[in-house]
């Protein structure tokens, strides 16, 4: 009997290490294919905050910044996030000058930088924390 | 969630799967030796790794993946110490349990004490006075003095001065606009090393001098601006080497027995040979738990855990366990390439550095690829000393994987602040 279970038993064995060494290299995986490498040359971009595979969508890790980029629901958006809770076009990051602000487009649930509501343009600086819906991004300037 | 089908769960339930299998089949084999103290500390286990598990993903925004294949090494180690002798598997729970809690500690000591780049003469104190109680009071297992016995309590001072080394080499090359101003900074880095290498060779402990040469070569590779120092110890290895296998005899019976065991195979080589008929039997698939003879190698619960792994569970599973290593190197890799913080990442990078440089000597040593030298196989081998370190070099690794800031940047904040307020 215990010969039995033990012959059957070693294939089993065999099967589940393979799969988890599977699922570990394919999560792994996911996880190198979602970063987009930030070249030397970017100046000032967006780093996502949250873990990425504790969020439902797609999102990037990184998000560079040049002239201007916005974020809401809609496809159209830089970035887009299928969250409820953001709208259709959220707000938006302008660079002038060399000077980045951030703009609520006048959403349902606001934006947030660094815990604070935002109503008007507001100047960013390096190492602020936006936050929109379930996401946080840290802004980031190395110019 | 992932519309790929691998959801962040699925590794752990397979874990979970495997290890109840696992214990269900070994009640069976030892059933009348099995009383309830043994179902407790089993079963206790699995939930400890399952919650751990769990419980990293919300505490640590870190890496979630070291974790996870370190418990699955453990779960196949501890399911073969507990073929091989019931007794020591249920010591080998109690040791792997007290060792994730000894990794929670390490995670939190590290992560909330500032300032462990400016210790370095501490962490040379320290594994000086290791050295020196190891020769005092050191009691000799298995042809090397590596052991310090203290009442019913034994453990291995080596294990902990690796990590010292490590923890040396980190605050030195991170700090190393600090040390310019002594001419000869890199000098006295290196002597300290060797000695280090040489009180080791005289504990005849040549495992462990294996792994910190190895280490230390590796990161003097990586951020050594003088790169005739990397040539000069590459030297002094050679000379070593050919030195080391003149004078002392042990090191020629290891080399003896590596070329050609099959001469010596009532005695030096017996070891060797046994472990390579354990994986010849084996196959492919091996021949099911409690079915095949580890008992027949010398020390099958601790350095030889490997052939017998491969006997009772097969060609395959010792592969896996090859590739569980590979990965978790691999990750430590590239928590090192992504940390900003220098101390943390040479201290990341030392630590695969070990891991890797431990298996391989050992797996070598037992497929008889490479001399063979007694240590550890990390996490699977039966040992308290070896799993209580192992998992604080896991700890650290943990805390090298989040974003922790670099001392200026603290400095930056702070101004900010100031300015804010």
């Amino acid at each position: 009997m215990f010969n039995l279970l033990s012959i059957l038993f070693k294939y089993v064995f065999i099967i589940i290490i393979y799969l988890f060494i599977f699922s570990i290299i394919r999560l792994i995986y996911l996880d190198i294919k979602s970063i987009n490498p930030v070249s030397a040359d970017d100046s000032a971009y967006l780093k996502l905050i949250n873990r990425m595979d504790s969020l439902p969508y797609k999102i990037k890790e990184h998000y560079s910044i040049h002239g201007q980029l916005t974020l809401g629901r809609a496809n159209d958006n830089n970035i887009y996030i299928k969250d409820p809770f953001v709208s259709k076009r959220h707000m938006k990051v302008t660079e002038d000058e060399g000077k980045y602000y951030l703009e609520d487009l006048n959403s349902a649930n606001g934006t947030f930088l660094n815990e604070e509501r935002i109503f008007d343009v507001v100047k960013l600086d390096s190492g602020d924390i936006i936050k929109v819906g379930n996401v946080e991004f840290l802004f980031v300037n190395r110019g | 969630m992932l519309k790929n089908g691998v959801s962040p769960k699925s590794p752990r339930n397979l874990l979970f799967l495997f290890e109840v299998l696992s214990l269900f089949l070994l009640f069976i084999y030892q059933w009348e030796s099995v009383n309830r103290y043994t179902y407790i500390t089993g079963i206790g286990l699995i939930f400890i790794i399952y919650i751990s598990n769990l419980i990293l993903n919300r505490i640590s925004k870190g890496d979630n993946y070291i974790f996870l294949i370190v418990t699955m090494l453990i779960s196949i180690g501890v399911i073969m110490i507990y073929r091989i002798d019931s007794e020591l598997g249920v010591k080998q729970l109690i040791w792997l349990s007290f060792g994730i809690f000894i990794f929670y500690l390490t995670y939190f000591t590290l992560r909330f004490i500032r300032g462990w780049q400016k210790w370095i003469t501490l962490y040379i104190g320290v594994a000086y006075i290791l050295f020196i109680l190891t020769f005092i009071l050191g009691t000799r297992k298995y042809g090397a003095i590596n052991w310090i016995q203290i009442g019913s309590f034994s453990f291995q001072p080596a294990e902990i001065t690796k990590i010292l080394l490590i923890f040396i080499l980190a605050s030195y090359y991170s700090n190393t606009e600090k040390f310019k101003k002594y001419k000869n900074a890199k000098y006295y880095i290196m002597l300290i090393v060797y000695s280090f290498i040489g009180l080791l060779f005289l504990q005849k402990d040549l495992g462990t001098a294996l792994i910190f040469y190895g280490i230390f070569v590796a990161i003097q590779f990586i951020y050594e601006e003088d790169r005739r120092l990397i040539l000069y110890n590459l030297g002094l290895f050679a000379i070593g080497g050919i030195i080391g296998y003149g004078l002392f005899d042990h090191v020629k019976v290891r080399i003896l027995t590596w070329i050609d065991p099959w001469s010596y195979i009532d005695n030096k080589g017996y070891q060797i040979t046994q472990s390579l008929f354990a994986i010849a039997e084996g196959g492919f698939f091996g021949t099911g738990l409690g079915l095949g003879h580890p008992e027949f190698i010398p020390l099958a619960y601790t350095d030889f855990i490997f052939p017998a792994i491969c006997e009772e569970m097969g060609l395959f599973a010792g592969i896996g366990i090859i590739m569980l290593f590979l990965i978790l190197v691999y990750r430590g890799f590239k928590i090192a390439l992504s940390q900003i913080n220098p101390f943390f990442r040479i201290l990341a990078l030392g630590v695969s550095i070990l891991f890797g440089v431990q298996s391989i000597i050992i797996l070598g040593g037992v497929l008889k690829v490479l001399p063979l030298t007694g240590i550890t196989l990390p996490f699977v081998s039966y040992g308290g000393s070896s799993v209580l370190s192992s998992f604080i070099v896991l700890g650290i690794l943990q805390v090298a994987s989040e974003d922790l800031p670099i001392d200026e940047d603290l400095k930056l904040e702070e101004e900010n602040n100031e300015i804010r307020d």
